[in-house]
């Protein structure tokens, strides 16, 4: 015998979580920059996979891919306003 | 008189405090929290929501037209809207003609009972010329007095009711019943009520553990909400890591907060709000720095946050994380400094420099955390009633009001701005939209749906059509709550019934199944707070030297407004006892809530509305502060001075309110004795120091529940039980039932008042409405016809009209426009030009087309005759019918007499016609019956009198119940019942079955033997068929029975064939319809089982839908057929020969078409 199908409550709308690939500052392509981060070295690096255009900044234990990046723009806004 | 001079202090007696109850219902009534509610909102809310929309500033937008100049001028227009005034309620007739109304005229003739609201707007036009210095310009100011906005409902009896402060006899003329206690709408002429709802308190710290395995062990919530504001609500958390998921092994704790996308580490939001060193963190965390053990679990989250060493670290860490990504620093610090203003904890301060307070509150968080993560307190229970708060009628509109008049602003704006950007005269009282409010509000109301039209977040089921089955039921309508948590969550806990609701919610009146325990009821005493300033109170702590947060030490008390930390004090057992003396005195309001948490050094200070609250004595030095001279002047009893009535006794400091949360720091004594014992033992120290004492222990249940004598007797669920019967009973459910027109109403032909009552059905106005009679009930099984739950009635009372009651339905029909053309008459149709006639009688109705009062009616006769002209064909051709029937006629299954019958117009002016449909009922077999202890049953068989068994007296009983319904079920009440109401009966007294006094069994049975019967109730009986004595004797008594609405004349039903669906042509459903009885898939079952096929395929398929095609052989789709013509041909395969003939359910044929029809081919291959 059949059940019933039984109608489910809509799923909960997730936080947004924390991006991990972004928007690259050179090529402008779409979420083409990943990063990598070695925690034990202290060493972050974000590369763009389309225009192969990379960084490298310091990282602590807290740091995120986030931080790298934004790192990077800042770098690119200090380049850019000399 | 009894002439018994008592001393003006003596201690009052439980005799002494029903006159204090009657005293609250003499003031409050019942429905107060809806009164309360409602005319809170429109005495303050209304307004400060009108404030509140602030001033509008429209300036033209410059548009650049070829060829043409810049404009010269500069111009601003702001407007505002001030003073609302709120009228009576009127009615404007579709003439024009405006009147006052009143609510029977609104019921009668489907009409909203609302009252028009007025606003005051001025417009101020700034005209400045492009090169005029600043302060040279031409300011215009213009007045709009009273402008129309739309229409509110008005709650009936609320201050804004045209019935407000009538006399009884003067409500009767008007055409109300003057039992009614109002706290509903009236709404297209239906009478609406605002359930209310329950919520979780905002602003409050809640510290939950989480059960592994859970990412996190500890979760801290805070969702906090501004007062009286519409921003939604914030929430922040904190969470602490479980074990296994810390990366470095440490326990840290992480903070969520709005519109950041991870967590953070707590002491990063610390740096950020500008605390960077670690010593001025912890001050604000741990308050003593002695604390090791404290200061250690803080370790790794220290630790944890050492790379982010500075404020501007800090800022750009939260920042990073915000929601735009790939911005400069300087805009990120931006961001995440805005989000800390704005976003975090907003019922703290939003804006500048409150960042002391918001990092004080928020390392108070972090300290409840790890209170609970040490294991000195427990976690916080979701489920105490402290932590709720009810939104009702007031508040729920204020809701609607603030969306509806935010959008009527939003449309004023673009009004006037299309009309300054199109250079027209500006028309405010144009630009208002009058519809927004009125159908806005009047779609909620009638249709539950609480929000606007078409927007997301509706909420159904808010407003209900009030019950109106018995006057009990009306009331414990209006007093209903509901929690709008999923009816299909399997979690227990919201549901079970919590030692908080004592004295606020009812414990027995719940419906069962899916809504059991959601679905809550007030009970009689609880009051709801509407709400009060805190401001006040606020300046009460300035004053009484409330230190600032810098100040906190170890030893000091921390106090809490509305769950915001505003100071410490030092003295706080002397604060709590001034504001509890100042609450006594009424000189801050008497709803505050005060609560002393002595363990947790807190004083919270509560103001906001939706909290329960109760009334209690006060208690002094172990002695009531109300004494017997208060009593007396409650009374008023010749030669005392005064007379007091119920707010003197709350503002002379005899009793308070008390909220859920306040009475967990109370010590209440259940009795007056036990106070009495506690003083008397007050010398050797060892008794309670009660602090308040319960005004009656009976006052924690609902209404339904006071029906019911001798609850403390029974078995708890049987209470339930009765509890959603007594809303079935029929009785007198309004005294005005014969003016008014509602769909439906039973009415019982004698209804007496119970000889056993309760003190509380006083209130209930239980003996001048009665729902049900006194009926002599013999315990036995006689002749077996009363076996599971039937019962055997005396066919001699029931022709005497025992039970005998009335049922009345009303019709309704009104003549519709649509468009110019139709327009619909209420007329006798005439068969010659009017097709579609029923096939009913039209005999009944008279030349107006309706059926006069006195017309016997029954089955598919036609009460009111309609017709709706059809529309021409082509013109010249002469046509048969002119008009279309659409005529109203009596239900099918039902017969009875015309009562009344009422012809009005509606608010659009077309005529509106209700007829009144009454048939009386007289007990039969089938019908249904209780007790008032959960004990229903219906008839299994009548005896006339001669058959019943007798006593030596003569007497017969109306009822033969049968002995095996009470041991398991253990409904000692109503035999408790039945004991007292025979003494009743022959004492000539009413019976007192109060819960909780100290009536006993033996009580009783000593004052029945004093009577001359056996103690016990029991009577020596002789058979009524062969006169010789019965075995055993009978336990013969009157129990106060109820006739409940399910009848058999309502429910019978049986078809052999009929109507089919159109569809699937299969039998209809429903007795209305004439349906069929399903042969379900259980029945299915079974003849699978059985393996009688021939019997399923009857059943289910000729009995059913059967039919049948022609499909064509070769391809195996359906064959075209014409029988007679003998011709067939397949359209797929331009076949004719192969076809054959197949017999197939309706239904199934209909799939394959549909099928077909989605471009699949369901072949039938052989």
């Amino acid at each position: 015998m059949g059940k019933r199908k039984s109608s489910k409550p809509p799923p909960k709308t997730q936080r947004p979580k924390l991006d991990i690939a972004f928007n690259c500052p050179f090529c402008n392509s779409n979420k083409s920059v990943t990063a990598t981060l070695d925690y034990d070295a202290g060493v972050g690096s974000v590369v763009c996979n389309t225009c192969n255009e990379r960084f490298s900044a310091k990282i602590h234990k807290l740091s995120e891919a986030v931080d790298v990046y934004s790192e990077w723009i800042d770098a690119c806004e200090a380049e850019n306003t000399l | 008189m009894e002439g018994v001079e008592v001393a003006e202090d003596a201690e009052i007696t439980q005799e002494d405090a029903w006159t204090v109850i009657t005293s609250f219902f003499n003031a409050k009534g019942l429905v107060r929290q809806q009164l309360d509610s409602f005319n809170e909102f429109v005495n303050s809310q209304m307004q400060e929501i009108v404030d509140e929309s602030g001033q509008l500033v429209i300036k033209p937008e410059s548009q650049h037209l070829p060829g043409q100049e810049a404009e010269l001028e500069q111009r601003e227009i702001h407007i505002s809207f001030n003073q609302i005034y709120l009228s009576k309620p009127t009615m404007t007739e579709a003439d024009g003609e405006t009147s006052g109304m009143f609510p029977n005229e609104a019921r009668l003739r489907n009409l909203t009972y609302a009252a028009p609201l007025y606003v005051d707007i001025t417009k101020r036009v700034i005209t400045r010329a492009p090169d005029a210095a600043e302060d040279e310009q031409q300011d215009e100011l213009e007045e709009y007095p009273k402008v129309f906005i739309g229409e509110i409902p008005v709650m009936l009896r609320s201050s804004f009711c045209s019935l407000f402060e009538h006399t009884d006899k003067e409500l009767t003329d008007l055409g109300e019943c003057p039992y009614d206690q109002g706290g509903y709408f009236v709404v297209n002429g239906s009478e609406k009520v605002l359930i209310a709802q329950e919520r979780m308190a905002n602003n409050h710290v809640y510290v939950f553990r989480k059960s592994q395995p859970s990412k996190y062990s500890f979760v801290c919530e805070c969702r906090s909400v501004i007062e009286g504001s519409t921003r939604n609500t914030s929430s922040m958390a904190i969470r602490m890591l479980s074990r296994t998921a810390g990366r470095s092994g440490g326990q840290v704790m992480r903070a969520t907060i709005p519109y950041i996308r991870s967590d953070v580490p707590i002491l990063v939001v610390f740096r950020a709000l500008g605390f960077v060193a670690d010593r001025d963190i912890l001050e604000h965390i741990v308050y003593d720095f002695g604390d090791t053990e404290m200061m250690e679990a803080l370790r790794p989250s220290i630790e944890e946050a050492l790379p982010i060493n500075s404020q501007e670290v800090a800022l750009d860490y939260i920042g990073k994380r915000g929601s735009s990504i790939g911005v400069p620093k300087d805009k990120r610090i931006q961001y995440a400094r805005e989000i800390l203003q704005r976003e975090l904890l907003p019922h703290v301060a939003i804006g500048e420099y409150c960042e002391t307070k918001k990092a004080y509150f928020y390392g108070y968080m972090i300290h409840r955390v790890l209170l609970v993560a040490l294991g000195r307190r427990e976690q916080d229970d979701r489920d105490h009633y402290a932590n709720k708060r009810l939104d009702l009628g007031g508040p729920l509109l204020a809701s609607l009001f603030r969306q509806l008049f935010r959008k009527l602003v939003k449309d004023v704006r673009s009004y006037v701005q299309k009309c300054v950007d199109r250079g027209r005269e500006i028309n405010l009282t144009a630009a208002v939209n009058k519809d927004t409010l009125t159908r806005g509000l009047r779609y909620s109301i009638a249709t539950g749906n609480w929000g606007m039209q078409g927007t997301a977040g509706l909420r159904a089921g808010v407003s209900q059509v009030l019950n109106r089955l018995t006057y009990a039921s009306t009331l414990s309508h209006l007093r209903r709550i509901s929690s709008p948590i999923g009816r299909e969550g399997k979690l227990a806990k919201p549901r079970q019934l919590h030692n908080s609701q004592w004295g606020m919610i009812c414990p027995a009146e719940t419906p069962e199944g899916q809504a059991c325990g959601l679905v809550k009821n007030l009970a009689l005493m609880s009051y709801i707070s509407v709400g009060c300033a805190s401001a006040p109170v606020l300046e009460f702590l300035e004053e009484w030297a409330t230190e600032n947060l810098e100040e906190i030490a170890a030893s000091a008390t921390k106090i809490f407004v509305n769950g915001v930390w505003v100071g410490v004090h030092r003295d706080p057992a002397m604060l709590v006892r001034t504001l509890r003396q100042m609450r006594r005195q009424v000189d801050i309001n008497t709803e505050v809530g005060v609560v002393h948490d002595i363990r947790l050094q807190e004083l919270r200070l509560y103001t906001d509305f939706g909290r329960c609250c109760r009334p209690l004595f006060i208690v002094e030095r172990q002695a009531l502060r109300i004494k017997k001279s208060h009593i007396q002047a409650l009374q008023g009893v010749e030669g005392t001075t005064e007379k007091l009535e119920w707010h003197d006794l709350v503002y002379r400091g005899f009793i308070e309110y008390v909220d859920t949360e306040e009475e967990e720091t109370t010590m209440i004594a259940m009795e007056l004795r036990d106070l009495k014992a506690a003083a008397q033992e007050g010398a050797r120290g060892s008794a309670p120091l009660y602090t308040h004492c319960e005004i009656h222990p009976s006052m924690i249940l609902g209404v339904c529940a006071s029906i019911i004598p001798f609850p403390d007797h029974n078995q708890s669920p049987r209470n339930t039980y009765q509890s959603a019967m007594g809303k079935q009973a029929m009785g007198m459910y309004v005294t005005n039932y014969q003016t008014r027109m509602d769909t439906q109403a039973y009415v019982l032909y004698y209804p007496q008042k119970p000889l056993v009552t309760t003190r509380a059905m006083e209130y209930l106005h239980f003996r001048e409405l009665p729902a049900g009679q006194n009926t002599i009930v013999a315990i036995a099984c006689y002749s077996g016809y009363n076996q599971e739950d039937s019962l055997m009635m005396n066919q001699s009372s029931i022709d005497r009209g025992f039970f005998r009651s009335m049922f009345f339905r009303s019709y309704r029909a009104e003549e519709k426009k649509q468009g110019s053309l139709v327009q619909e008459v209420i007329e006798r149709p005439d068969r010659e030009v009017t097709v579609a006639m029923r096939h009913g009688t039209y005999d009944k109705l008279d030349d107006d087309g309706i059926a006069p009062p006195g017309t016997r009616v029954s089955g598919d006769d036609v009460i009111i005759g309609k017709t709706s002209p059809l529309a021409e064909e082509a013109p010249g051709t002469a046509q048969r019918f002119t008009k279309k029937d659409v005529s109203t006629s009596l239900r099918n299954s039902e017969s009875g007499m015309v009562d009344q019958v009422m012809v009005s117009t509606n608010a659009e002016g077309q005529r509106f016609v209700k007829l009144r449909v009454r048939s009386i009922r007289i007990p039969q077999v089938g019908d249904k019956f209780a007790s008032r202890h959960g004990q229903k049953g219906t008839i299994g068989i009548t005896y006339t009198q001669e058959d019943m068994p007798f006593t030596a007296e003569g007497i017969t009983p109306d009822l033969i119940i049968n002995p095996h319904a009470i041991p398991s079920r253990m409904t000692i009440g109503h035999l408790v019942e039945a004991l007292m109401s025979k003494v009743a009966a022959l004492m000539g007294k009413e019976g007192d079955a109060t819960p909780f006094t100290d009536v006993t069994v033996d009580n009783i049975s000593a004052a029945l033997h004093k009577c001359g019967y056996q103690s016990r109730g029991w009577e020596v009986m002789y058979s009524g068929h062969t006169g010789r004595q019965l075995h055993a004797q009978i336990f013969l008594n009157p129990t106060y029975y109820q006739r409940l609405k399910h009848m058999v004349d309502d429910k019978i039903h049986s078809r052999g064939r009929g109507p089919v669906q159109i569809l699937t042509r299969q039998p209809v459903e429903g007795r209305a319809r004439d349906g069929g009885l399903r042969f379900g898939e259980m029945e299915r079952d079974c003849i699978i089982s059985h393996g009688t096929a021939a019997f399923l395929k009857e059943r289910l398929f000729d009995q059913s839908d059967a039919y049948r095609v022609h499909v064509c052989d070769a391809c195996g789709l359906f064959a075209v057929a014409n029988l007679k013509k003998n011709q067939f041909y397949c359209p797929a395969c331009k076949n004719t020969t192969g076809v054959v003939q197949v017999f197939m359910p309706y239904a199934c044929k209909l799939l394959f078409q549909e099928l077909m029809a989605m471009a699949i081919a369901p072949r039938i291959q052989f």
